[in-house]
């Protein structure tokens, strides 16, 4: 239009088209969390939404969502686009697909594709992905012993031709799932908030005078893979290993997730070689996943500054053997696959503590528990998915996250949403003491839950928990984080991962684990353990037994309020034992 | 400082108004005789020991500037960010929660959501009550309001003892569910008035009765935190006001846009938190209202950040959860949660001081990062060799080096144009003016961008609201930013009238309530709603009329927040005026429809709808604002320039000769062409060759775009 908004595409020009394209994200996942029915969309905002150019590369996203979900859907494009080449879409097609091999890897992830038309061509693809909470099935839970168990597969297909519904498709869904009303209508919340970003993003090239956005999309992706390439070639070249262990299910051998990061120049490859192969239950990863939290590890890592996109992918390789965990094959089980996932990005960073300590963090409780509940009230048939989260790794610099998600974005539900949707009730969530890992700096604490139902049938409850059998580790010299604990009211520790099916007055017990320490314990402040004694993360006789910190109550222990002045911290007797230990 | 009128006149008894705001640097006051008129400012610096201080002596200073007795005033009106600032300086009493038992956690857990995936350095907010203050009692109501665990009161009694013991000086009480049975909530503040009768306490069922615990609490503990702070101010700020014979109604500013009586202030000082911000928002509103602009988009644009509002049919929207105290100022997330009617703004970091810098993918990027005052531009000479929008802007032939505010600090155009140079130009491969035109229009666009989502986010075409322009560097910057929206039209009101006291002059008396009751409304019971909204209101006029308003004046505004059932977002819908019942559906169902047509392009008529929360805001008249005309009338031909000089506009491919006119000499009628450039104390105003320029009678200048 004028010639003051800057067309040519300079360091300017270019900034202020990268920041509409922001924008116009931004604007798809709100319209798509304030239209949602989900509480897992509205409340946790596990969902992602992006651009993409009319090739099919990934140019921007919103800043909601979660790795597992934004960085899979880009490569989810190239399967859209090899089903549906783009000269055979026609204005208002919509596509729809919940393949957990081409999408984020697990059959609730429905993903949603919409080609923006200027005239007759294409000029972008609005698309997100976001988490169903039911797709049929056993529910969502990890021990079906193939995809087929886990509930309604809907291939890469039209959801809209035309503008026309497909209804075959919508009535399918709508007979395989248990609470229609809810998923339908985060379909349709789906299909419009890529409408909002379509609109906005013909008025933004209506604006610019532009025809196409490829030119944008190179120069973005060109800059950001170029960004990456910086940060890489500061690295030493060399290799890089570390391994980590999952629980996997308790009656069966751990699971073995080994990394070897060989950085050479400006190029990076991931190699998964040495890493258990697939499970017989559904904690499987499809490669796809494994990409997705493999490339934002290095992104948060190394540059975290760098525009997430198709660009900053490409000097990160990725190799893992068919059959291997991190890359399972069909019809391998898969609805448990952020369990394994999401310790990807703790397996990377412990190789890197070699090379980069200041940069990673020590390994934390990494997976979101997911629990998943079901069962029936005088309402009919409810479901329900109650996400927790435990503590992060201790950074070199500072503690931990208390019950924070990492590296999930997705958020909590309050009890009172929880209670007021469903059945269920929370008798207890509170800090878990002595969770976090000792170190220098301190992991971040878990929680302890209690959650009973207010109905008289039975219910059926799994929780896709990780880290009770191997605690997250600490590095450099940090202790290592509390377990995760899984237990029944009758008292039994059972695999949280198995389905079973409950009398109405049993109870759940979950306890979520801490984060791993960094840097030695009997380094920290001893005012930051007094600190933590007061506030209750740290119990005085782990101050002593883990810190070498000398503290006593100066105040009946019955007593419900202890302040910071009712303690004292004995500096001498802590230097006395510091030592001794330092020369033991 | 300078009354806009000189003629002093004598003031009938009790027509004069004061607002007066306490900000960090300088307390501000804006007076207006009703009778007359007249509107006079005045400004001294904050005494941040004891703030009534610098009140009284702004009220001091400016009545006596005006001409006008202290028994003349008729109310006062006062904003502060002192609420703001304890909660961020955690200056406020020693408080304690007490909740439900299992859930003393539940204020520090939070959403448990990190507000950015890629930082891993990011830091939570920290609670304002810590964890070993945070008490529980074993009881417990169901979300049907049902009790399942009966409360003891000789647990209270026990807490209440070591409370005493332990100094506590103030309680939440926030227990689940009591939105929707208060209960027990109130059993353990009669255990509390009995036994520790000194103790502030705070209800979150009187404070924010609303589903979702962790924000209830949030926002009930951030109330009573502030309790003492704000009682002993506002009392003291009584005294002095009377001290000097000012005897008048003291009423507060909201952070919704209402002002309220001194006792609502220090019952719930968590509802004037913003309340310089909505001041702002307020003026904008009105000002822009007398200029014929019912809707608009309020464009206040300073030092370090813009603020942006939108203003409908006369009024700022408002939103109802805000954030305070954020670790990142523009993260949203980063801080502690408060569920209280807040004028709906979007603050961006971009600001004149915001710093231009390269990023790692060698595009420019302008702000967040600001040098604030302190060292401050590069051109203000004071050390820093870092660019800043101010720089580019003095560059370009905006801002004058020689007249900045007022002529009373001289800029560095050298130390400008060599910090562009070093930090932008050289490492683009641009010359200095490129980079600096770089600059201006980066920080442009990320504010029109705000301002795009901001709009469309709330169902609004950005082309339908014309560009409110105050603050430091907003009317230098207001031009581009409309441009880049296609906003009809520019307004820059004349910067002496506008600044947020003389909002606070405009603002109605309000008290709002809200209620959570959540209703399928095809199966509401209506007996109960009318209850409800029944309750709410009559508690409104008690307070209304307690502060002087009469029955007749009140306007009472009843909305219900709506959704599809199972949605977990609602829009807030208008209610029927009289009794509602069955018969009322169909117009609310209708009302919900519309609105959320508007705001998501479609409805889904085959779903039931729920309301969530049930809302009542009641009002007294609005203030008028009479007064502040220039009287001064003329034509074109009286608007002569005061000099030439070049500036850079785009459009016309470089520095082109422009005239420059002193904006107190421009005579009401005077007709512009752009570009031109209106100068006054403390700010200027950029007009661009496409568009032309009139000054009203109010002396705004309204630039038209071509």
């Amino acid at each position: 239009m004028t010639s003051d908004r800057g067309t040519t595409l300079d360091a300017i020009g270019l900034e202020v088209l990268w920041n509409r394209l922001i924008s116009v994200c931004n604007e798809q996942a709100a319209a798509l969390i304030r239209t949602s029915f989900s509480t897992v969309l509205r409340e946790s905002e596990d969902l992602s939404a992006g651009v993409f150019d009319a090739r099919g590369n990934m140019i921007a996203q919103s800043v909601t969502g979660t790795p597992g979900h934004i960085n899979s859907m880009a490569t989810s494009m190239r399967h859209f686009l090899r089903v549906f080449p783009t000269e055979e879409l026609v204005p208002a097609d919509i596509l729809i697909t919940n393949d957990p091999w081409f999408t984020s890897g697990q059959l609730n992830d429905l993903t949603i594709v919409t080609p923006v038309f200027l005239g007759e061509r294409v000029v972008a693809f609005f698309g997100n992905t976001c988490h169903a909470a039911d797709i049929g099935g056993r529910g969502l839970a990890a021990d079906a012993r193939d995809v087929y168990e886990e509930g309604l597969a809907i291939p890469i297909m039209k959801l809209y031709e035309r503008g026309e519904p497909n209804r075959d498709l919508f009535a399918l869904i709508e007979e395989n799932v248990r609470t229609p009303d809810v998923i339908l209508g985060d379909i349709h919340a789906q299909v419009a908030c890529n409408d909002v970003g379509g609109r906005r993003l013909l008025e933004f090239m209506d604006d610019f005078g532009l025809e196409t956005i490829e030119d944008v999309s190179d120069q973005i992706l060109d800059r950001s893979e170029a960004a990456m390439r910086d940060a890489f070639r500061a690295m030493p070249d060399g290799i890089y290993e570390n391994e980590t262990f999952s629980d996997g299910f308790l009656e069966d051998d751990p699971i073995r997730l080994a990394c070897a990061i060989e950085v050479a120049d400006d190029s990076i490859v991931v190699d998964f070689d040495g890493t258990s192969p697939e499970s017989k239950l559904g904690i499987n990863v499809v490669l796809n996943y494994t990409l997705a939290y493999t490339t934002f590890c290095f992104k948060a890592a190394v540059n975290p500054e760098v525009p997430n996109n198709e660009g900053s992918f490409r000097p990160v390789e990725v190799r893992a053997p068919p059959g291997c965990i991190l890359n399972a094959q069909r019809p391998a089980p898969v609805a448990g696959r952020h369990i394994i996932g999401h310790l990807v990005p703790n397996l990377l960073f412990g190789a890197l503590t070699k090379i980069v300590p200041e940069q990673v963090t020590a390994e934390g409780a990494a997976g979101i528990w997911i629990s998943q509940m079901r069962g029936f009230d005088e309402r009919g048939q409810f479901t329900f998915a109650l996400f927790s989260c435990g503590g992060t790794g201790a950074r070199p610099n500072k503690d931990g996250l208390g019950n924070t998600g990492f590296p999930s974005g997705v958020a909590g539900i309050p009890a009172e949403v929880v209670e007021t949707v469903s059945p269920l009730i929370l008798h207890r969530r509170e800090i878990r003491q002595d969770s976090g890992g000792p170190g220098t700096f301190r992991g971040g604490v878990g929680q302890t839950m209690r959650v009973g139902l207010l109905s008289a049938s039975d219910w059926i409850v799994s929780s896709q928990a990780d880290r009770v059998r191997f605690p997250p580790r600490g590095y450099l010299g940090g202790a290592d984080g509390a377990k995760g604990d899984f237990w029944l009211s009758d008292g039994s520790h059972v695999d949280p991962k198995l389905q079973r099916r409950l009398p109405p007055e049993a109870e759940i017990f979950l306890s979520l684990p801490g984060g791993g320490g960094y840097y030695p314990p009997l380094e920290r402040d001893p005012d930051a353990v007094l600190q933590d004694v007061v506030e209750g993360y740290v119990s005085i006789e782990a101050a002593e037994r883990d810190y070498g910190v000398v503290i006593r109550r100066l105040k009946d222990v019955e007593k419900l309020i202890h302040l910071p002045e009712d303690y004292d911290l004995d500096l001498a007797a802590t230097q006395r034992l510091r030592n001794e230990r330092a020369c033991a | 400082m300078s009354p806009m009128k000189d003629t002093p006149s004598a003031p009938s008894a009790q027509s004069v108004r004061l607002g007066i705001d306490i900000g960090g640097t300088f307390t501000d006051l804006t007076l207006i005789d009703d009778a007359t008129g007249e509107l006079a400012i005045n400004k001294s610096l904050t005494t941040p020991e004891n703030p009534s201080l610098a009140v009284e002596e702004v009220a001091r200073a400016g009545l006596e500037a005006a001409g006008a007795a202290a028994e003349a005033v008729h109310s006062v009106i006062h904003g502060t960010t002192l609420v703001a600032n304890s909660i961020i300086e955690r200056t406020g009493d020693r408080t304690a929660l007490i909740t439900t038992k299992g859930f003393r956690d539940a204020l520090e857990i939070g959403r448990e959501h990190r507000y950015d995936m890629y930082d891993l350095f990011l830091e939570n907010p920290r609670p304002l009550v810590p964890r070993y203050l945070r008490l529980e009692v074993d009881e417990r109501i169901l979300s049907d309001g049902s009790v399942l665990t009966p409360l003891r009161p000789e647990e209270v009694e026990a807490l209440a003892a070591e409370l005493i013991e332990n100094e506590v000086g103030a309680v939440a009480v926030s227990l689940l569910h009591s939105y929707k049975n208060d209960a027990h909530e109130r059993a353990v503040a009669a255990v509390l008035a009995e036994i520790a009768p000194d103790l502030r306490v705070s209800l979150s069922s009187d404070v924010a009765a609303e589903l979702k615990e962790f924000q209830r609490t949030s926002t009930t503990v951030c109330n009573v935190y502030v309790q003492g702070l704000v009682d002993r101010y506002l009392g003291e700020l009584e005294r002095r006001l009377r001290s000097i014979g000012i005897d008048a109604a003291l009423l507060v500013m909201l952070s919704s846009g209402g002002v309220a009586t001194v006792d609502t202030g220090k019952r719930y000082p968590v509802r004037i938190l913003e309340s310089g911000p909505a001041g702002g928002a307020l003026a904008a509103a009105s000002l822009g209202q007398r200029a014929g602009h019912d809707d608009l988009l309020s464009f206040d644009m300073g030092g370090t950040t813009a603020k942006l509002c939108v203003v409908e049919e006369g009024r700022p929207l408002t939103t109802p959860e805000f954030e305070v105290d954020r670790a990142y100022r523009f993260k949203k997330g980063s801080g502690l949660p408060v569920r209280i009617p807040v004028i709906d703004m979007v603050e961006i970091g971009a600001g004149g001081g915001s710093i231009a810098r390269i990023d790692p993918l060698g595009l420019l990027r302008v702000g967040p990062q600001s040098a604030g005052a302190n060292p401050g531009p590069a051109c203000y000479g004071y050390g820093s060799t870092e660019p800043t929008v101010t720089d580019a802007d003095v560059v370009l032939g905006y801002v004058d080096p020689a007249s900045f505010l007022g002529g009373r600090m001289r800029l560095d155009i050298e130390a400008a144009r060599e910090a562009i140079r070093e930090h932008v130009a050289e490492p683009l491969g641009l010359d200095v003016t490129e980079a600096a035109w770089g600059i201006h229009q980066i920080v442009n666009e990320s504010m029109a961008s705000a301002a795009r989502v901001h709009l469309t986010e709330r169902g609004k075409d950005q082309r339908a609201f014309p560009i409110f322009a105050f603050g430091g560097a907003g009317p230098v910057h207001a031009y581009g930013v409309g441009s880049l929206l296609d906003s009809p039209s520019v307004i820059v009101p004349l910067g002496a009238g506008v600044g947020s006291t003389l909002g606070f002059l405009a603002a109605p008396l309000v008290f709002d309530y809200v209620r959570t009751s959540l209703e399928r409304l095809d199966e509401t019971d209506w007996a109960r709603a009318n209850s409800l909204l029944d309750e709410m209101s009559s508690e409104g006029i008690a307070v209304l009329e307690s502060s002087g308003v009469s029955r007749e004046e009140i306007s009472i505004e009843r909305r219900a927040d709506l959704r599809y059932v199972g949605q977990g977002h609602e829009v807030s819908v208008p209610l029927p005026d009289g009794r509602l019942d069955e018969r009322a559906l169909p117009a609310i169902i209708e009302a919900f429809e519309r609105v959320y047509a508007e705001l998501y392009g479609r409805v889904a008529p085959e779903l039931a709808t729920e309301a969530l929360n049930w809302r009542v805001a009641l009002s007294g008249p609005q203030p008028p604002l009479a007064g502040g005309e220039t009287g001064q009338e003329g034509s074109d031909s009286d608007a002569s320039p005061k000099s030439r000089r070049p500036v850079y506009f785009n459009e016309l491919g470089g520095y082109e000769d422009t005239p420059v006119y002193d904006r107190y000499t421009l005579p009401a009628g005077a007709q512009l062409a752009g570009p031109a450039i209106v100068e006054e104390r403390e700010s200027t105003a950029v007009i661009g060759p496409r568009a032309s320029i009139e000054v009203d009678r109010l002396g705004n200048l309204t630039c038209t775009y071509d």
